[in-house]
């Protein structure tokens, strides 16, 4: 199964995949190859739970094709916890920066037509 | 790194930027044309072409090098076409620029072009969304007026700036838009205009966000050697520097700061022998308000969370402290994308000969552009000195 595929399965049960080097311990999404810190090719997977809090988000009015259905909706990037990683996706239901103030708890809960769906805890 | 040639702009020339009924072939021969006369050469002088386009597709042409080398008679020379996103202007120039400076070819055409909006704003918003990392943004609904947003909504929580500070680009750029006959909006405007406008990705509103643009520019590239013989008034390459940055704003150390921009500007300064402080004005990438707040600080003409001051302040206004586009930038001159990075140099071509007319930076020697691709992901700056 290729990495986007292993991580979007990951995501549809709530969990992030991720990759841990080997050599050198650095934590990657599970969609690298190579460590950013070592060059390493080694790699463990770590399955994080998906949770953490908004780092920024927009709330989108103007979107592209297929989500026109979804307006307003909010992109959100995630601050995972216990972590330096961040994630990106969709977050419905969210129609003024006061819904959604940086630092709100959220968690990854599906993957489907809307990419990552992250959700308010 | 040894240079063996000296690099030379000879020749500029764009066709206006807005919504253009002409094909993308038309208009990348008509900019390139405009080129090749302004520099006093013959199509024939020219060795080999350097395209710059991204969504050739949507008018249904690729693969534009030999069209435009079969238009200017000169089928048998080679060309290239390089996609950068947004970046694709500047990274093509700097191909081009490569190949004469190492002496493969004494002349070049360097031309980007894009022609989208007859496909409306929807699908250029779904075209533009393919530049992002798409698997964790495009594929997730993040527009690119969203990820800048959420840059923009980043630095808001970080530093001491608000939305009318952002509004305050739109309006500067407007001023100097105004005197750009080949600007995509003339159009004056006011704070209250922007903060009014419809809200696109909040923090940003529809003001804050530079057009969507059909257009076309050329420069023509030679060694120093090639412009003394046969041309009229050039500018000289001094600094050229490129950049990378993660592909996806969340593999960011910092949401308010794009690598690729200190990178290329680091190594353009030192190619160049000089400092920030040398550079006269700047042609910086302004797809959004936030981006040209972001890329005065990167560039290093302000402090970090700084240039948000010194655009409250007046101080990146034509012929103030330091002249931030002076063209309009994307916000007003607008952005055809794959042209953008050319249609810059364009710009310092006219400045640094004599012939920006209204908007011309006083007594500018050195000119610096900045060109990037998506959010940042790659970038290049080049820096011209006058002759």
């Amino acid at each position: 199964m290729s990495v986007e595929k292993q991580l979007i399965e990951h995501a549809k049960q709530g969990k992030l995949l991720t990759h841990k080097c080997t050599d050198c311990g650095h934590l990657h999404l599970s969609t690298a190859y190579y460590c950013l810190k070592c060059g390493s090719k080694g790699f463990e997977d770590v399955i994080l739970e998906g949770t953490g809090s908004v780092a920024t988000f927009t709330i989108i009015t103007v979107a592209p094709a297929g989500f026109e259905k979804y307006t307003p909706y909010a992109f959100v990037v995630l601050q995972l916890d216990n972590t330096h990683l961040r994630i990106s996706g969709f977050m419905g239901g969210i129609t003024t920066p006061a819904d959604l103030p940086v630092g709100t708890r959220a968690k990854i809960t599906g993957f489907d037509d809307r990419g990552i769906v992250i959700e308010k805890q | 790194m040894t240079l063996v040639e000296k690099v030379c702009v000879l020749g500029a020339g764009s066709t206006k930027y807005g919504k253009l009924p002409d094909s993308i072939a038309d208009i990348t021969t008509q900019a390139s044309v405009s080129a090749i006369e302004s520099a006093g050469i013959d199509p024939k002088d020219i060795k080999a072409s350097y395209i710059s386009n991204v969504f050739g597709v949507a008018d249904k042409q690729v693969h534009l090098g030999p069209v435009l080398m079969s238009r200017l008679g000169i089928p048998d020379k080679p060309s290239l076409t390089i996609e950068s996103a947004c970046g694709s202007g500047s990274v093509s120039f700097r191909e081009a620029y490569v190949n004469v400076a190492a002496g493969f070819y004494d002349c070049l055409v360097v031309t980007g072009v894009e022609k989208v909006t007859h496909t409306g704003t929807e699908w250029t918003t779904t075209y533009f969304a393919y530049c992002s990392d798409f698997f964790y943004e495009g594929q997730a609904g993040a527009s690119f007026p969203g990820l800048f947003a959420s840059m923009a909504r980043a630095y808001l929580t970080e530093f001491d700036a608000t939305e009318e500070d952002f509004a305050r680009v739109a309006v500067k750029n407007h001023e100097n838009g105004l005197l750009n006959p080949k600007a995509h909006i003339q159009k004056k405007i006011t704070i209250d205009d922007v903060m009014n406008s419809p809200v696109v990705a909040s923090p940003l509103k529809l003001y804050d966000c530079c057009p969507f643009s059909d257009g076309a520019s050329s420069v023509i590239l030679c060694s120093e050697k090639f412009a003394k013989e046969n041309g009229g008034d050039y500018i000289e390459v001094i600094g050229s520097g490129r950049g990378g940055s993660a592909a996806a704003l969340q593999g960011r150390e910092h949401l308010t700061t794009i690598p690729s921009t200190k990178i290329a500007a680091e190594a353009a300064y030192k190619m160049a022998g000089i400092t920030v402080k040398d550079i006269d004005f700047a042609e910086v990438h302004d797809c959004f308000t936030i981006a040209e707040i972001i890329d005065t600080e990167d560039l290093g003409f302000f402090e970090k969370g700084k240039g948000v001051e010194a655009v409250r302040e007046g101080r990146t206004r034509l012929n103030s402290d330091i002249s931030i586009n002076p063209s309009g930038g994307l916000k007003s001159k607008g952005h055809p994308i794959g042209a953008t990075g050319v249609g810059q140099i364009v710009e310092v071509f006219d400045q640094l000969t004599g012939n920006a007319g209204e908007r011309t930076v006083k007594d500018a020697k050195i000119g610096l552009t900045h060109n990037f691709g998506a959010t940042g992901a790659s970038c290049a700056v080049h820096i011209f000195q006058s002759v």
